[in-house]
C-alpha cells in the first residue's frame, strides 16, 4: 500500500511596524503600523499568489474527485483581507464551497503566547475558530500553533480545547528513525488544575476531545518543494511531478504530511520558476496511479490510535531555521526584552477593556516581529534577511521598542 | 615576492586613518612573508633617509624629503610651505603640484636599485611615482584608494587632484577600493569598470572587549550618558551634523553629554554652532586626542556616532566596536557594509539619528546586544586575512 498525500499550507501576513519616532511617544492615538507597506504587500502577494494559486486550486478541486486541501489562515491575514483584499477572501470562500477543503484553528495573532501566557493563547485560539466558522461555516476540528510550535504539553492542551488532532514538526532527534508518514500520539501529560481551569473556561469546541493525533510534517518533502524547487545546484534539479510523485508513493507509511507557507506558489518560488505549473500537473498524476489527496481530519478518522506510537516532545519544537526550536524568535538579548516587554503589559492592557488598545497590544504579538530581530543568521543573509521588511534586526526593535513605550504612555494616561 | 609601496604617512607619524591602514597592511604582508618596502615623504633637516622601526624589523622605510602632508590641499600646503626658510623652499616644491612631481622624482631615484615584483601605492600623491617605478622596474602596478577627492571635498574636487587620481586609475593593473561604497564612486565618478577593482575592507589590529567589561558595562547605570564624534573637525566627516542630532536628543533628555574628539579647520566654527543650538553646557570639545585618550572615550561613551558625508572606510568605528560601543554609522560609508549589528543613517536624517541614539541609550538589552555582537566582526577582519586577500592578488598580478 502507499501512503495518501496530506497537503496543508499555511496563509498569514503581519502588520509591519511604521518608523515610529521617540517624539510620537505619548501623543495620544499614533499608529503603530505602516498601512500603506502592508496594503501593498499584500496586494503584491495577492496578486503573485494567493488569487492565481486559488484558481488554479479551485479548477484542480472541481476536476479531480480524491484532490483536497487544508489551509491555515491567520487571524491577522483575514483582518487583512477584510481592509485590503475581499476579492482574496472570496476566493477562500469559493473552495470552500467544493467541500473538498479543510480549514485548521490556529492562535488568531499568529502569536507565541503559547510559550507565554496560556490565557492569552486560549483566547486566541477561541478567537480564531469563532472566525473561522462564521467566514467559512465550519468550526476546526484540527489545530496548528504558530510556526507548528509543539511539545507534549501543547498536544494535550489542544485536547483539552477540545482538537482530535495537532500538526508538527517531523524533527529527526524526536522520531528517532521512525516514518513521519504515520500518525502519533502524546504521551499521557498532566495540567495544573488551574490551568486545566484556564482552558475550560475559553474552550474554542464544546467538549474535550479522548484522543488526539500527531500529524507529522516530511520535512523533506516537504522541502524539496518549498525550499529546494528552484534551487538550480540541488540534485533533484529540475524536479518534475512525476518524479517528486515517485519519492512521495516510495516514502510508506499512512500519509505523507507535506506541510508548506502558501506563499510557497508565486511568492517564494516565482511563477517563472515553473511552480504553478508543477502544482497543476500533480493531481491528475496521482488520479492516474490511485494516490488520494485528503485533510488531516480524513487521516485521523483512518487512523488507528491503538497501534500509534508515542512522539514525546518534552523541549518545544517548530519549524523554523535548521535548529527547529525557539530560536529563530527568542534567542537574543533583544528578542527576550521585546517578548517580556510586550506580555508585561497583558494585564493592564486586558483590564482597561479598551478593544483599540487591545487590538493594538494583539497585533503586536505576531511572530514576525521577533523574528524580524533574529540576528542568527544575519551576517550570512539568511532568509531572515529575506523576509524581513525591515533594514536591520535592530531598526525591528527600534520600532517594536517605540510602540512599547507609547502603549505604556497609553496606559498610564 | 617583494612589494614597493608608496605611501602618504605612517605610524607613530600620522593624522588619520590612512597610516593606521598602512601599517596593519604592511604588518599583515610581512605575516605572509611579503618583502615590503615603504617610500614616505617626510619634512626632515637631516639627510637620512632610511629609518627602520624595530616593531616592523623586516618593512624598510624610505623617507623622501617633502613637505607633503597627508589631506593636503593647495591652500594647505602654501600655508605650510611660507613656514619654510627661502632657501629650503626650492628643494620641497613652490606648490602642491611641484611638490609631488619633486617627491616622485626622487622617490623613483630612490628605487632604481632594488628589484621589486610588484609596485602598491596608496592614494592620489604617490600614484605618479608608482606609475612610474612600475614602468621603470616593468612590474605590475597596484593603486590602492583610502579616500577620494570627491569624499574629502563633498564632491567639490580640485580639477588636478581629481586628475591624478583619474590617470592613477587609468593606468593601473589593479585597483584596491576599501569597501564596495569606494567601488561604486570609482565606477559611478571615475568610469572605472568594476572588473578593474578589488574590494579589500580594512582591518582591525584591536581585540574584541573582554566580557567582563561587557558585564559591568551592563551593571553601569550613568546619570549622564556620553555619546561620542571623533574625527577631523572637517566637512566630509559630519561634525555639523552630529550637532544637529546633539540638539534633537538634548530636547528630549537634557542630561545627556556630547564629546567631539578632534582637530580641523571647522574647530572654532563648531564651537559657535554648539552655542547656538545651546548646547553649551552638554558638549565638550577634546582637541585632537592620542591613542591612549582616544580608547579612554570610547569605554566612557555610551554611544559612538559617525556621521560623515562620505567614508570611504572609517575607521574610528572598528575602534569603537573593539571598545564594547554601540555605533551608529552613516550608510555613506564603507564601515557600515562590514559591522552587522549596528544601526545606519543617512547623513543627513538626523532625526533618525537622535532616534537611534535615544533608542541606544534608553533600551539596556539593546546597547548590551549590540557591545557584545558587534566586535564579532572583528574577528572575521584582521589584518592578516584582509592581507592575505592583497597577497593573492600580488601573485594573480605577477602570474599573468
Amino acid at each position: 500500500m502507499h501512503p495518501k498525500i496530506c497537503l496543508y499550507f499555511q496563509v498569514h501576513q503581519p502588520y509591519r511596524l511604521r518608523d515610529i519616532r521617540i517624539t510620537e511617544i505619548g501623543r495620544g492615538n499614533i499608529d503603530y503600523f505602516d498601512g500603506h507597506k502592508n496594503e501593498q504587500i499584500f496586494r503584491k502577494v495577492a496578486e503573485k499568489c494567493y488569487l492565481p494559486a486559488n484558481a488554479l486550486m479551485l479548477e484542480l478541486l472541481e476536476q479531480y474527485p480524491d484532490f483536497h486541501v487544508s489551509y491555515s489562515l491567520s487571524g491577522v491575514f483575514l483582518d487583512q483581507c477584510r481592509e485590503y483584499g475581499q476579492d482574496v477572501l472570496q476566493s477562500f470562500q469559493a473552495l470552500a464551497r467544493t467541500g473538498k477543503v479543510e480549514f485548521l484553528a490556529e492562535t488568531y495573532y499568529h502569536s507565541l503566547a503559547s510559550v507565554i501566557s496560556l490565557e492569552e493563547y486560549c483566547l486566541e485560539v477561541k478567537k480564531h475558530a469563532e472566525t473561522i466558522r462564521e467566514l467559512f461555516g465550519e468550526v476546526p476540528r484540527v489545530f496548528r500553533n504558530t510556526e507548528l510550535i509543539y511539545n507534549n504539553e501543547l498536544a494535550h492542551i489542544a485536547r483539552l480545547m477540545g482538537f482530535r488532532g495537532i500538526l508538527a514538526e517531523g524533527a529527526d532527534a524526536y522520531l528517532q528513525g521512525r516514518n513521519p508518514n504515520d500518525p502519533f500520539r502524546p504521551p499521557d501529560c498532566r495540567l495544573s488544575s488551574a490551568q486545566e481551569k484556564i482552558v475550560r473556561e475559553h474552550r474554542p469546541l464544546p467538549m474535550r476531545s479522548r484522543d488526539i493525533a500527531v500529524l507529522l510534517k516530511n520535512y523533506r518533502l516537504s522541502d524539496d518543494v518549498a525550499f529546494r524547487f528552484s534551487d538550480t545546484s540541488w540534485i533533484g534539479y529540475p524536479l518534475h511531478a512525476d518524479t517528486f510523485t515517485d519519492w512521495l508513493m516510495q516514502s510508506g507509511g499512512q500519509s505523507v504530511n507535506l506541510f508548506m507557507d502558501y506563499e510557497t506558489f508565486g511568492e517564494h518560488q516565482w511563477e517563472d520558476t515553473g511552480i504553478f505549473e508543477f502544482l497543476r500537473s500533480l493531481p491528475a498524476l496521482w488520479q492516474e496511479r490511485g494516490v488520494e489527496a485528503v485533510t488531516p481530519s480524513q487521516v485521523i478518522s483512518a487512523w488507528k490510535k491503538k497501534s500509534a506510537q508515542e512522539y514525546d516532545v518534552h523541549n518545544a519544537i517548530s519549524w523554523a531555521d535548521m535548529e527547529r526550536d525557539l530560536s529563530a524568535w527568542m534567542g537574543n538579548p533583544i528578542q527576550n526584552a521585546a517578548l517580556q516587554g510586550i506580555f508585561a503589559l497583558e494585564q493592564q492592557v486586558k483590564a482597561t477593556e479598551n478593544p483599540v488598545l487591545l487590538e493594538n497590544w494583539r497585533r503586536l504579538l505576531t511572530s514576525d516581529h521577533f523574528y524580524h530581530m533574529c540576528t542568527k543568521y544575519w551576517s550570512d543573509g539568511d532568509v531572515h534577511r529575506y523576509f524581513s521588511p525591515y533594514e536591520s534586526p535592530y531598526e525591528a526593535y527600534r520600532r517594536f521598542s517605540h510602540a512599547i513605550h507609547d502603549l505604556r504612555s497609553r496606559l498610564a494616561s | 615576492m617583494h612589494s614597493l609601496m608608496f605611501g602618504w604617512e605612517y605610524p607613530p607619524r600620522h593624522l588619520g586613518g590612512l597610516g593606521v591602514a598602512c601599517q596593519g597592511l604592511v604588518r599583515g604582508l610581512l605575516h605572509h612573508g611579503v618583502r615590503v618596502t615603504l617610500i614616505l615623504p617626510t619634512e626632515s633637516e637631516t639627510d637620512d633617509t632610511d629609518v627602520r622601526f624595530p616593531t616592523d624589523a623586516f618593512a624598510e622605510q624610505l623617507h623622501v624629503n617633502s613637505l607633503l602632508q597627508p589631506y593636503a590641499s593647495f591652500e594647505s600646503y602654501e600655508a605650510h610651505i611660507r613656514k619654510v626658510p627661502r632657501n629650503k623652499q626650492e628643494m620641497y616644491g613652490q606648490d602642491l603640484g611641484q611638490a609631488i612631481a619633486n617627491y616622485t622624482e626622487l622617490s623613483v631615484q630612490m628605487t632604481e636599485d632594488l628589484h621589486p615584483t610588484v609596485v602598491h601605492c596608496h592614494d592620489w600623491m604617490t600614484y605618479e611615482a608608482g606609475r612610474k617605478a612600475a614602468q621603470y622596474h616593468h612590474v605590475p602596478l597596484v593603486t590602492h584608494i583610502h579616500a577620494t577627492e570627491l569624499d574629502r571635498t563633498n564632491y567639490s574636487p580640485n580639477d588636478y587632484i581629481y586628475e591624478q587620481e583619474r590617470k592613477g586609475f587609468t593606468l593601473a593593473d589593479k585597483i584596491i577600493a576599501v569597501s564596495n561604497y569606494t567601488k561604486n564612486i570609482l565606477m559611478t565618478h571615475y568610469a572605472v569598470s568594476a572588473e578593474k577593482i578589488l574590494v579589500v575592507h580594512n582591518g582591525s589590529a584591536d581585540l574584541p572587549p573582554s566580557p567582563a567589561f561587557l558585564q559591568s558595562k551592563l551593571e553601569m547605570k550613568k546619570k549622564h550618558p556620553l555619546v561620542l564624534f571623533l574625527g577631523r573637525m572637517v566637512t566630509q566627516k559630519g561634525a555639523v551634523q552630529f550637532l544637529q542630532m546633539a540638539a534633537l536628543v538634548h530636547a528630549i533628555r537634557p542630561e545627556v553629554q556630547f564629546v567631539l574628539a578632534g582637530d580641523g579647520h571647522m574647530f572654532g566654527e563648531l564651537i559657535l554652532l554648539s552655542c547656538e543650538y545651546g548646547l553649551q553646557d552638554n558638549v565638550m570639545f577634546a582637541g585632537k586626542v592620542g591613542l591612549c585618550e582616544a580608547n579612554h572615550l570610547y569605554e566612557q561613551a555610551d554611544c559612538f556616532v559617525m556621521p560623515s558625508l562620505s567614508e570611504p572606510f572609517g575607521l574610528v568605528a572598528l575602534e569603537a566596536i573593539a571598545h564594547g560601543t554601540p555605533v551608529i554609522l552613516s550608510r555613506q560609508s564603507g564601515a557600515a557594509e562590514v559591522i552587522d549589528d549596528c544601526f545606519r543613517v543617512d547623513f543627513w536624517d538626523t532625526d533618525k539619528m537622535a532616534d537611534c541614539v535615544l533608542t541606544v541609550l534608553r533600551e539596556d538589552a539593546l546597547a548590551h546586544q549590540l557591545r557584545s555582537y558587534a566586535p564579532r566582526t572583528l574577528q572575521k577582519l584582521t589584518w592578516q586575512r584582509q592581507a592575505g586577500i592583497v597577497q593573492s592578488l600580488y601573485t594573480d598580478l605577477t602570474q599573468c
